[in-house]
């Protein structure tokens, strides 16, 4: 303890209530979760501990003994390098490694010999780790694992990765320890059970540091001009360049690469004094890019840096002064988590501007600004029954050491995702490795893993050896491309469906330049710098987020409370209210709202239950279905946080639609399961299940592998499954998940209790209402129809190319 | 099923992708990709073997329903090298009584001496009449071609922001490009132009589209 104070002191800190009582549960040998948030001094609360322990033990082994977990590349940088700053005064002998996708062969190569003492990775990088064949004698000196930003693993399915990591590692090594750091969670205790698993000696740590956010809209100085619709918000660009000039650096936070790209150029395009002091930073770019302009935040020497989530997590950036929130952040949890990137010093406060890109989303302000008071952030659902996660773990295992069925099932059993697996599923998986889910006959050649003599399962062909060593990770994305100009230079990459859209001689812009096609060439694109004004801007496809639960909730109340009334927010909206009063009502809590009006393109019908965008897809697809059932028809859905729109080209009637009591809580399940069937929602969650579960093999941009005639799409799979083998558990599973995750399940009965409560309003409008406008705009859309395809086609007619494109 | 007319002869097309020459008796088939799904499962990529199952089905049907002198495989009989499928489809060609052509495409590795054996003729292309029978589509001779390798669909739209994707016959100017025949193998989106005709299938029903 002394080193640490007096080391603590040389650095001109005062060790916090918190991290002492880390540092001396960790002494008493205790697993543990810290609660605490970014920038408060976490890292050092757990790395004091683990120098604690490394100071006792007079001889260190050759073997890691510290494994620490980061969800982001960019986290385990800085991870690293402030452990390392650490160990280097206190044990210069001991060294800190750093293991991630961007790991070069030649440095795996030498951790691989000369392990060092700590190891900072990602889940990915572990499991490639276990699919070694000593992994065992590698890891035998481990004593401790640190998961950092638990909060932000728990509920996906790298989280699963991270469960089954540990259960494996807690088998041969019984002494092992774990600690979680985690942000405060609504559902604490079992984010804690999920890591720890079911240990009694553990300790929970709270670090209490209240940081102070502020929360300000950004307003127009005419509402009468605000957009009812869009998402880019570039009309409030000069109120943002005011605050950037005013402030020493700035943040901008958007939702998604393509609104990122926008927002940099226009800025520069309406103050180009910025040129040289500004950046872009998006998960797309490349990594030196990436890397420059976070050393660039540190020192202070940029004024400005638009960027996406890919900035969101605990990277220390104390300078920034200012942030802003381009949208809605689709969570007060991230919202926070942006917000503390602003005077990111222990006890600074930390300030935010919102930019409503639209009129509605100036009640989400406000009900920002409520979940900020209350201090709450979303509960994260954990996956349950995550096969294709474990089908890869399994294959990682079997492309090493391989594994004994018997042996490993209680191992998968004792974590939380798989608490429930039974034989009969546990067989059908063995089944799937071995055979090919399919009884044996000889006619069949199916190869992946092979029952050895000894009863153990290995991988035994090299081509499928390789193949997984290559496709492992549970991030999925489309395939990318390399975007680098002609002469060299590497720029980031891109996805394969936007370049396929273009043609040489095209531009785009990317990375905050005007690029030329000149050709595409073995998973490259090759460009050059161009001068013209117009481009296209590439869209990535993991733009699209969901509302959580929680801030529908706060949206509902913001609403409805007579409190908010008198904010700016609501002062600025009363045009937009005038207009939605002319034709239809602003619903109470009391009334249930659904609004009809006719356009050139069909017959719209949109209701506005304000229960989040994952519970109106859910319902968008029921009420579909149910009213498909009435006579055959074809629906086309939109749906936002507010509500959910469908769109036919045939009137279903009013009378139809009350008379039936189609909003009924009867059947409501057995209907819901059909709607999923048919409107084929789980198709988009088998995307992700069938390249994790090995499927579909997409090789990887800077590893253009030969593939021969094995390429095919996930949703070919989808299909064939559905004909062929509709109970192959992992088309069970993309089922399940949408109930799950999509919906989750448990909340659908309760929003048609509130239903029946609710008096229906129906309103014919004349026109589109200011409400409707952002879900009718909308053109990501599903479908559901039961009339038969051959009678649509005959409906429907083909666009013909235009000249020119 | 929908019969066309082209330089006065007389084509059926049929929904499950396939195409009858009337005058000549002649069943043309594209794409059929056959073992396809084997050589996934080969490689560990476990599809249900019973995706496979429904070529010989398929044309079963189609030469009760036509009387068939010869069929004409418009390349990628096989979808990659050979595997037990091999084994199925030698022992259906042997029962065959019509004159088996192939016209190789890009997928088939299989060397040619194995389908002569089995009484197949292998030719690169194919010439008969004006016609011009090929795997890849060519537009340039003075003859009409018939050819596979794109797998083609079109995306149709409707009222209400309706869409589909659908595989057609895409017949141009001077080509007629089959639907693939074979199961699992995806859809290849064309753009039609000014003077293309679609003629969308939908496994029960061909249906030919009017353009906006």
């Amino acid at each position: 303890m002394r080193e640490f104070n007096q080391w603590f002191g040389e650095q001109g800190w005062r060790p916090q209530a918190f991290q002492k009582e880390c540092w001396k549960a960790y002494d008493q040998g205790k697993n543990g979760m810290l609660h605490a948030p970014t920038g408060s001094g976490k890292t050092y609360a757990l790395w004091g501990g683990i120098m604690q322990e490394a100071f006792q033990s007079k001889k260190h082994p050759n073997g890691v003994q510290a494994l620490w977990l980061t969800p982001l590349r960019a986290l385990a940088v800085e991870i690293q390098q402030a452990t390392q700053r650490m160990t280097k005064d206190l044990i210069p002998d001991l060294q800190i490694a750093l293991r991630t996708g961007d790991t070069s062969q030649s440095e795996r190569a030498k951790q691989k010999r000369k392990p060092s003492f700590g190891l900072v990775t990602t889940p990915e990088s572990l499991h490639v780790l276990l699919s070694t064949k000593d992994h065992q004698k590698q890891f035998q000196h481990l004593k401790v694992v640190v998961v950092d930003e638990w909060h932000e693993l728990l509920g996906t399915k790298r989280g699963v990765q991270v469960e089954l990591a540990l259960a494996y590692l807690r088998s041969f090594l019984p002494n092992l320890k774990v600690w979680g750091i985690s942000a405060t969670l609504g559902n604490k205790g079992l984010a804690r059970e999920i890591l720890l698993g079911p240990t009694e000696n553990y300790t929970t740590v709270n670090a209490e540091i209240n940081k102070k956010i502020k929360v300000k809209s950004i307003l127009p100085k005419n509402m009468e001009s605000f957009p009812w619709r869009g998402h880019l918000g570039i009309h409030l660009l000069p109120q943002v360049l005011k605050l950037v000039q005013k402030n020493k650096t700035t943040l901008i936070f958007t939702n998604t690469r393509a609104q990122c790209e926008i927002w940099f150029h226009r800025l520069l395009d309406a103050d180009p004094n910025l040129a040289g002091n500004m950046a872009m930073h998006h998960g797309s770019i490349d990594k030196k890019i990436r890397l420059w302009v976070e050393e660039a935040l540190r020192e202070e020497s940029l004024k400005v840096v638009v960027c996406t989530s890919s900035l969101d997590l605990g990277v220390d950036f104390s300078p920034v002064e200012n942030c802003v929130q381009i949208g809605s952040p689709k969570g007060v949890g991230r919202f926070i988590q942006r917000a503390g990137r602003s005077g990111h010093r222990p006890k600074a406060g930390s300030a935010i501007h919102f930019l409503p890109t639209h009129a509605m989303e100036l009640i989400e302000s406000v009900a920002l600004q409520r979940g900020i008071e209350q201090q709450q952030i979303e509960d994260r659902i954990p996956y349950l029954n995550a096969y294709d996660v474990v089908l890869q773990f399994l294959m990682t295992l079997a492309v090493g050491s391989g594994f004994h069925p018997k042996k490993i099932l209680p191992i998968i059993q004792s974590t939380f995702c798989f608490q429930t697996l039974d034989n009969e599923r546990w067989q059908w998986m063995i089944n799937f490795l071995v055979k090919g889910s399919q009884s044996l006959e000889h006619y069949d050649e199916y190869k992946k893993v092979t029952v050895l003599e000894d009863g153990s399962l290995k991988v035994l062909n090299k081509g499928i050896a390789m193949r997984h060593r290559l496709s492992m990770g549970t991030i999925v994305s489309d395939a990318n491309l390399k975007v680098r100009y002609q002469k060299g230079g590497y720029l980031g990459t891109v996805e394969e469906w936007f370049v396929a859209k273009l043609k040489p001689g095209d531009v785009f812009t990317f990375s905050g330049r005007n690029l030329e096609l000149i050709r595409m060439h073995n998973m490259e694109v090759i460009v050059r710098k161009s001068k013209s004004k117009k481009s296209r801007i590439p869209a990535w496809m993991g733009g699209r987020m969901s509302f959580s639960a929680h801030l529908s909730d706060l949206l509902k109340k913001a609403l409805f409370d007579q409190r908010n009334q008198d904010t700016p927010e609501f002062k600025a909206l009363a045009p937009v209210f005038r207009q939605q009063l002319k034709e239809s009502i602003i619903p109470k809590p009391y009334q249930f709202l659904i609004e009809r009006f006719k356009t050139k393109e069909g017959f719209h019908t949109v209701f506005y239950p304000f229960e989040g965008y994952a519970i109106h897809e859910a319902l968008a697809s029921l009420m579909a279905y149910r009213i498909s059932l009435m006579s055959p028809i074809t629906f086309s859905m939109s749906f936002n946080d507010y509500g959910f729109e469908l769109l036919s080209d045939q009137a279903f009637s009013k009378e139809d639609f009350l008379d039936n009591n189609l909003l009924t809580l009867d059947y409501l399940h057995e209907d819901l399961e059909k709607s999923i069937n048919i409107s084929e929602m789980a198709r988009r969650r088998f995307r992700d299940i069938a390249v994790i579960s090995g499927l579909v093999f997409q090789g990887f941009p800077n590893k253009p592998i030969k593939a021969k005639h094995l390429q095919s799409g996930s949703q070919l799979f989808y299909d064939v499954f559905k004909d062929y083998e509709p109970d192959n558990l992992l088309y069970q599973q993309a089922l399940e998940e949408t109930f799950d995750h999509g919906m989750e399940r448990g909340r659908m009965t309760q929003v048609f209790e509130n239903i029946q409560e609710q008096n229906i309003v129906w309103r014919d409008c004349s026109q589109p209402t200011p409400f409707s406008f952002p879900l009718i705009t909308d053109r990501i859309r599903s479908k559901l129809s039961s009339e038969s395809v051959e009678d649509r086609i005959k409906k429907m007619y083909l666009q013909l190319e235009k000249v020119g494109q | 099923m929908k019969r066309i007319q082209i330089n006065e002869n007389h084509f059926d097309l049929h929904p499950s992708g396939a195409l009858y020459w009337v005058e000549k008796k002649t069943l043309m088939l594209a794409d059929v990709h056959l073992g396809k799904v084997a050589h996934f499962r080969k490689n560990g990529i476990a599809v249900p073997r019973k995706a496979e199952g429904a070529f010989y089905e398929k044309i079963t049907l189609l030469l009760n329903e036509f009387e068939v002198e010869r069929i004409l495989f418009l390349g990628d009989l096989f979808h990659s090298f050979q595997n037990n499928e091999w084994h199925l489809f030698s022992a259906w060609v042997k029962q065959q009584q019509s004159e088996l052509i192939l016209i190789e495409g890009n997928h088939d590795v299989i060397p040619a001496w194995k389908f002569q054996q089995l009484g197949i003729t292998v030719t690169p292309d194919f010439k008969e009449d004006a016609f011009h029978f090929s795997h890849f589509p060519s537009e340039k001779g003075e003859n009409f071609v018939f050819c596979g390798h794109v797998h083609p669909g079109v995306k149709l739209e409707g009222a209400g922001l309706q869409q589909l994707k659908m595989p057609c016959f895409f017949q141009s100017q001077n080509q007629l490009i089959l639907p693939a025949f074979g199961a699992f193998t995806g859809l290849h989106i064309l753009h039609p132009k000014e003077g293309d005709r679609i003629y969308v299938t939908s496994g029960k029903e061909v249906v030919e589209i009017d353009k906006n």
